[in-house]
């Protein structure tokens, strides 16, 4: 009924500018999404309401109905993720994109790579709230491992508990969960701190940089949560070359 | 600033203009009040008594009465009584201690009932009585011998200019009072505001440097209040234009670098990929620049507080060491942090974070090979005192303030590599905006980049 049925990701772009919006249509056709572009404010809002999108991309200066309008609408019937796109970078916009219930900001210029990562993260994280909540996997309590405490929300190693803080535990589960695998930062911010991610924002690396402490403070040295530069992070063993 | 609910909660200020207002305004009332009682009173009295020459002419009736009795008896007083009616049209009789007349005509019943109540002379008259009041003027030489009783003459009745003087003391002195209360209230009330009407036409002139006189500054009153934070504003409006114009001067030029670099690898550049890499420099460079000039111009013109929260300084210096490990290839052994874990201060972590960050970056350009930047400091109270130290041979001491000035590069460093001139001015609006200071000093080895920031 969809194109969504397929297994492609449907992405809905609603972009007025010719040039950059036949661009992202390409790219991201490119990238194995399905995409419709819609030049339209007005169109663009009537199609996202009567097909089943993914996700919609959509510029804030628009003909015919603006970006913030489209989005409240929008809002009253529809919970499906949404991601501004504007030239007003201003905080001020940024705020009350979200305040309208934006899923995520992304600040014109953009490169296609950042466009990319930002969809990703966003459909990874939907793909996570619609996944029954996961039997938690037996805990293997050998003295090496951190042993979680979701009552808590700390972590617990040789007969020390980190003293973490309420995000700090969900961040630091969210990497054990995927352990050696490498997050994006968009895709954190989205989980972990539930809201999109802005070049400014550092409150996901100071978290990063507390839980590295109470780790060290407590010795834990199995494991440890790494940067990769431009991807994200990663909590990985010692040994592994990244 | 609260001038509208302040008074409703508690007393002005000991330097409000209400104090002034109020004793002025009392004093006025109750001198008004005294004025009018005791001029009125003045008036009244004054104009009760009868002028000195009708008593002269009312005693020597009486002497002349006296003289017609004692030579000639009730037929000397008929004669004068007589004399008398054709001078003075109104009632004259001559009586005795007996209250009878001593003339040969018998007072009428009327005539003894008024006699009952006379006024002597020097008796103060009301206006209130109706008709003319009756005196009695005992004989001078013998007043045993008998009386003259007149009733007063029209022309001698007192009070005839009593309308005047009531329009003056209750109509005109208070009217003049009033005025001078007037010009003093004016004087004290609108006269600044005019001056503040003149600055505001000022500024439509687009002469912004005018500024208030002395006098309605130094003011301790409202006006004062209102005089300074208007020249608070105008002063905070001028900074802003000339900020405006400088960032929008030093832009312009800015950008003209990048674009320049542009034409010339759009116009010679053969090979694609290094056109796209540069492409893609000077893109980047251009994008910072606008950022960082956006971002100045946000912090200074956005006035609304940023959330605040507690940060581990110490957390933060390991976040941004690592960051700045990876961008300048520096061992984190070079990048100390002698600050404490109890170094909790209170701010907003982005601002925070890229004050620091921007701080850092300068540190780490302008250090030699294998030189070392620390951050260390101490509580100040309230406060912590942060600095942050490299060993890059410091600067001019006249240069000292002027590295916080927008599009300041002491080295005349290329744009690109060594970066706009932005990052120490966005780096003071960002701790000036979380109630902080920033300054920098020479430490003979390098610079020292001080910070205070509110403790948790």
């Amino acid at each position: 009924m969809n194109p969504a049925a397929i297994g492609l990701p449907s992405i809905l772009t609603i972009e007025d500018d010719p040039v950059l919006g036949a661009y992202v249509h390409e790219h991201l056709g490119r990238c194995g999404f399905h995409v419709i572009w819609c030049q339209n404010g007005q169109q663009g809002l009537q199609m996202a309401r009567e097909q089943a999108f993914d996700v919609v991309l959509m510029d804030i200066l628009l003909p015919g109905m603006d970006g913030l309008s489209i989005l409240t609408h929008l809002r009253q019937s529809h919970s499906i993720p949404v991601i501004l796109m504007s030239a007003l970078g201003a905080e001020a916009d940024r705020i009350s994109g979200f305040r309208l219930g934006a899923d995520d900001y992304l600040p014109k210029p953009f490169s296609m790579i950042e466009l990319r990562v930002r969809i990703e993260a966003i459909l990874r994280r939907v793909a996570l709230d619609r996944r029954p909540l996961p039997i938690s996997a037996p805990v293997h309590d050998d003295a090496r491992t951190l042993r979680f405490d979701d009552e808590r929300c700390d972590v617990f190693h040789l007969d020390h508990w980190a003293g973490l803080t309420r995000s700090e535990y969900r961040l630091l589960e969210t990497l054990h969960r995927s352990s050696e695998e490498v997050l994006s930062k968009p895709f954190l911010y989205q989980h972990v701190l539930q809201r999109g991610y802005a070049p400014h924002d550092r409150s996901l690396d100071m978290h990063i940089s507390q839980i590295r402490r109470k780790l060290k403070a407590i010795n834990y040295t199995e494991r440890e949560v790494r940067t990769v530069w431009g991807k994200g992070y990663v909590l990985s063993g010692h040994d592994d070359g990244l | 600033m609260t001038g509208f609910e302040r008074p409703l909660k508690r007393l002005p200020g000991r330097h409000s203009l209400f104090w002034k207002l109020a004793c002025l305004l009392i004093a006025f009332c109750l001198l008004m009040i005294w004025l009018s009682w005791s001029w009125g009173r003045y008036m009244e009295q004054k104009n009760a008594y009868l002028s000195d020459e009708a008593r002269v002419t009312l005693s020597g009736y009486a002497v002349a009465a006296e003289q017609a009795w004692s030579r000639d008896g009730s037929a000397g007083v008929d004669a004068w009584l007589q004399a008398m009616g054709k001078r003075e049209s109104t009632w004259i009789g001559v009586i005795g201690n007996d209250l009878q007349s001593l003339s040969s005509i018998p007072l009428s019943d009327n005539e003894s009932q008024r006699l009952t109540f006379l006024r002597g002379l020097d008796w103060p008259v009301s206006r209130h009585v109706k008709g003319l009041p009756w005196l009695k003027i005992p004989f001078p030489t013998d007043p045993h011998a008998g009386s003259l009783v007149i009733e007063l003459p029209q022309r001698f009745m007192p009070g005839r200019y009593q309308l005047f003087w009531r329009v003056v003391t209750n109509g005109v002195i208070p009217g003049l009072f009033t005025l001078l209360l007037c010009i003093g209230l004016y004087r004290l009330l609108i006269m600044p505001l005019n001056q503040l009407r003149e600055q505001a036409n000022a500024w439509r002139a687009d002469q912004l440097n005018t500024r208030l006189s002395h006098d309605a500054t130094g003011r301790q009153d409202e006006l004062g209040e209102l005089g300074r934070a208007f020249d608070h504003m105008s002063e905070r409006l001028q900074g802003t234009v000339v900020l405006q114009q400088q960032l929008l001067r030093d832009m312009s030029h800015e950008l003209r670098t990048p674009l320049s670099r542009l034409r010339v690898a759009c116009d010679s550049e053969q090979d694609l990929t290094q056109l796209r890499e540069r492409l893609g420099r000077e893109i980047d460079a251009m994008q910072r620049l606008v950022e960082d000039s956006l971002q100045l111009a946000w912090l200074d013109t956005e006035r609304a507080p940023l959330p605040q929260e507690a940060i581990q300084l110490q957390a933060l210096w390991d976040m941004l060491r690592e960051n700045a490990c990876y961008e300048s290839d520096w061992p984190a052994s070079r990048l100390p942090c002698l600050l404490g874990v109890d170094c909790w201060v209170r701010g907003n972590l982005n601002a925070l974070a890229q004050a620091l960050e921007n701080i850092l970056r300068n540190a780490i350009r302008h250090s030699p090979s294998g030189g070392v930047v620390s951050l260390d400091g101490r509580r100040e109270g309230d406060c912590w005192h942060v600095w942050l130290e490299d060993q890059g041979g410091g600067i001019d001491e006249g240069d000292l303030e002027r590295i916080f000035a927008p599009f300041t590069r002491l080295d005349g460093s290329r744009p690109g590599d060594g970066g706009f001139g932005l990052g120490l001015s966005i780096a003071r609006n960002a701790v000036q905006r979380q109630d902080g200071n920033l300054w920098a000093e020479n430490t003979g080895q390098g610079l020292r980049v001080h910070l205070r920031l509110r403790a948790c």
